[in-house]
């Protein structure tokens, strides 16, 4: 495996471990997979609820990641990101608050991230990542970020149909063979490949969603993708900041537990049925208050339920009112391991595909 | 005449018949554009006329006349 390259960083191992809201994927599981050689990442989603310190949400939003990624920072020398979704009302908040603390790595996704780099100083140690579902997407931010402000994106994150949590796809296209990974990853390159010779300079693609093993790992690479995110795999992980009921969800969970949800906040999501979501479709769960207006997007007097309470319910373990998200391959965990242990599997998985594609 | 250039602008990004635009389309509802679909057609727009929409100005457009209105206070 190549070590992956974005801007002055460099990941010994071509791996991003996904953001995962909310409080899923926080300093314990970040910094332990950048210490074992892949880029960790802390969500930025929902801090302002695990973090309680001031009656104000949007403060204790902001001292939530700051101590949060001081705390990363404090366990790990490795190469540290934030995923900052562009659809939270205090996305530019947290992007100053991550800049600030010299973040290497803003991952924005759920939604296009078109100002972002406005927020940037010039030379500046943070690299930025946009998130992506389409070959539309990237070039769209490809030519704003050029024009307005001649910054070319360190990288790109590909999120397929396959992806846990929230989906950037119409819920007929998940399932549609023209939106597999493969093909969009086919596409993106192609936009990308002008930028490149144009500027001279390289912008990787880490492609996500279903990966699971280290043959997905070397068939993507294979594929002209730079490097992967995954996250599912890492919630049964002993290091996963999440509860270990949360955990056991993920073990338990059989393929056809797997389902599409409509989240509230007007996309498909992926996550694990249960009684909570039999009764959301039953129409039995009620309008509720919002604690704070945190996405943009959301139809919050329309909605059955609020999608940051039942996500911070079910990381702490309580599915009477909540439910998890989770990738399509989430079933397939078998058992809680450590961080170390599932990436020398994937390392040795890999291993074995390298060599059985290998003629000589 | 504004319409008429804005008219070719949407059939070309949206890839529909010009006639099928009026200026009381809603550009989501009547015309079928998505999120990025707007986003690329205030990019050519801006192209077209030579000119920046800032962004709190480009999310309140909905409609073709919102965009007619629009470019029509600039001169």
């Amino acid at each position: 495996m190549q070590p992956l390259k974005l801007g002055t960083h460099t990941a010994p191992l071509p791996l991003v471990q996904g953001g995962m809201g909310i409080g899923v994927s926080l300093s314990k599981l970040a910094s332990s997979v950048a210490n074992e050689g892949g880029i960790g990442v802390l969500s930025a989603a929902g801090l302002g609820m695990l973090y309680k310190g001031s009656p104000h949400y949007e403060e204790n939003a902001r001292d939530g990641l700051r101590q949060e990624i001081r705390k990363t920072r404090a366990l790990s020398s490795g190469v540290l990101g934030v995923n900052i979704m562009v659809a939270m009302t205090n996305f530019a908040d947290l992007v100053e608050v991550a800049i600030e603390e010299e973040i290497d790595v803003i991952f924005a996704g759920a939604g296009l991230p078109l100002d972002l780099p406005k927020h940037l100083p010039k030379n500046h140690k943070t690299k930025l990542v946009p998130i992506v579902s389409s070959a539309r997407a990237a070039r769209i931010i490809l030519k704003k970020w050029l024009q307005n402000y001649d910054y070319l994106p360190d990288g790109f994150v590909l999120e397929g149909p396959l992806a846990g949590g929230h989906l950037g796809f119409k819920k007929e296209q998940i399932a549609d063979p023209s939106f597999t990974l493969e093909t969009l990853l086919a596409e993106v390159l192609t936009v990308l490949r002008p930028f490149e010779e144009e500027r001279k300079q390289a912008i990787p693609v880490i492609v996500a969603g279903g990966i699971y093993t280290g043959e997905d790992i070397f068939r993507f690479l294979q594929r002209g993708a730079a490097a992967v995110q995954m996250a599912t795999r890492f919630v049964t992980t002993h290091e996963c900041d999440a509860d270990d009921a949360f955990k056991a969800s993920y073990i338990q969970a059989n393929a056809d537990d797997i389902v599409i949800i409509d989240s509230p906040v007007g996309l498909p999501g992926r996550a694990i049925d249960n009684a909570y979501l039999e009764d959301v479709r039953q129409g039995l769960k009620h309008p509720f208050t919002c604690p704070y207006d945190c996405i943009i997007t959301c139809k919050k007097e329309a909605a059955p339920y609020c999608i940051t309470l039942a996500l911070l319910q079910a990381r702490k373990g309580n599915f009477k009112h909540g439910f998890a998200f989770a990738g399509a391959n989430a079933y397939r965990a078998t058992e809680v391991i450590s961080v170390k242990t599932l990436i020398e599997t994937l390392k040795d998985e890999y291993a074995v595909a390298a060599q059985s594609s290998d003629p000589s | 005449m504004i319409f008429e250039k804005i008219k070719r602008l949407i059939a070309d990004e949206l890839g529909i018949e010009e006639d099928t635009i009026e200026l009381d389309s809603d550009l989501s509802e009547d015309l079928g554009a998505d999120s990025l679909d707007a986003v690329e057609l205030i990019m050519a727009i801006e192209e077209e006329f030579e000119i920046e929409i800032d962004d709190s100005s480009a999310q309140k457009i909905k409609t073709v006349q919102d965009i007619v209105d629009y470019l029509e206070d600039l001169v």
